[in-house]
């Protein structure tokens, strides 16, 4: 399995608060970048225009999801993924309107309970418990934190 | 989701414990301590517990997401149970009663019979402390801040406490609204 990129976006949505870039397969370990290299299949123009572009999919995909769904909000759970012919893309919304978005290639499974863990096991632990890191990451400085980077590595390994 | 389950999920999240003393102790000694710095102006103390709160709030949604793995409530009436059922038990091994609620379902009462922040604790005797100093205002924040993070505006404050000599420990919750989702940045 092959992890291409992976965002998370705050309840604000405008910035990233984080993204890992990686084109190498997962057996050969995953190397963690903040934006540069280019995923094979993936055409980036620049990682800025890219997460913005992300971010609005994932954002109008699950309002239409809720609108067709019914205004019931167990609707939240239903966009997991969807697929093209490059690559699939996993979504996870926590209630607090967390995302957590990860694109992978074709073959992979499933990552929403793998989404969900890196949000209850990571994220919560090493962000939202850190005394230390801001509650909203605005300006677009993004989580920065390196024991969450680590773990986050050792995790899609 | 019924009453009965909302209960059973407060029961079997686990969480790690810590001694109850020192959870008291160390928020006496804050609420002391803000009472010296502000110079028992108790207005500006529950202010600043509120504020506290409020932070403290905005994070421990998250955990409390995390651990109890529950989703979103459909109604308002869920919520409460909820934050009594679940919220207050997992974190603070206390069931408050939900009750008098408002007739627009928008506002309800907790009752703490127990309240494990005010053991010990006898409100100075300076005549206005009983009728000033919400001594576990800290707990308003809280509920303002981790509701916030779930698209919910309320306002929560209390109405009586036992250690100001009233019958019971009553804070009334009122929603204000719900937020609506952040709409993305225009493209430019």
């Amino acid at each position: 399995m092959v992890v291409y990129s992976f965002y998370i976006f705050d309840r604000h949505g405008k910035n990233p608060i984080f993204i890992a870039i990686t084109q190498l397969t997962v057996s050969s370990g995953m190397h963690l970048q903040t934006p540069l290299a280019t995923a094979p299949g993936l055409h980036l123009r620049s990682t800025d225009d890219d997460s913005k572009l992300v971010f609005g999919t994932v954002f109008s995909l699950r309002n239409m999801v809720r609108k067709l769904g019914g205004d019931d909000d167990r609707a939240l759970l239903s966009f997991v993924s969807f697929t093209t012919s490059q690559y699939k893309l996993h979504y996870y919304e926590t209630p607090t309107n967390t995302k957590f978005v990860m694109l992978t290639d074709l073959k992979s499974p499933s990552m929403r309970i793998a989404l969900q863990q890196i949000y209850i096991n990571l994220f919560v632990e090493y962000v939202v418990k850190n005394p230390l890191s801001p509650t909203e990451h605005t300006g677009g400085v993004g989580v920065n934190n390196e024991l969450f980077e680590q773990s986050l590595e050792q995790f899609v390994l | 989701m019924s009453a009965n389950k909302t209960s059973r999920i407060g029961e079997e999240t686990r969480v790690d414990k810590v001694n109850a003393e020192l959870v008291t102790l160390t928020y006496g000694t804050i609420v002391a301590q803000l009472c010296q710095d502000y110079d028992s102006d108790y207005q500006e103390v529950n202010k600043q517990l509120d504020k506290m709160g409020y932070n403290i709030g905005m994070r421990l949604i998250e955990d409390f997401l995390a651990k109890s793995g529950v989703g979103r409530c459909a109604n308002f009436k869920e919520t409460a149970d909820m934050i009594a059922k679940v919220g207050f038990k997992i974190f603070l091994n206390v069931t408050p009663t939900v009750t008098n609620w408002a007739s627009d379902n928008n506002q309800f009462s907790l009752i703490f019979e127990d309240n494990p922040l005010a053991d010990f604790v006898e409100l100075p005797d300076d005549g206005r402390a009983q009728d000033e100093l919400w001594f576990s205002n800290i707990l308003c924040g809280v509920l303002r801040g981790s509701l916030e993070m779930v698209q919910m505006q309320i306002e929560a404050h209390f109405v009586s406490d036992v250690l100001r000599g009233d019958e019971t420990t009553e804070m009334r919750v009122s929603l204000v609204r719900y937020i609506e989702d952040e709409m993305p940045p225009e493209e430019e």
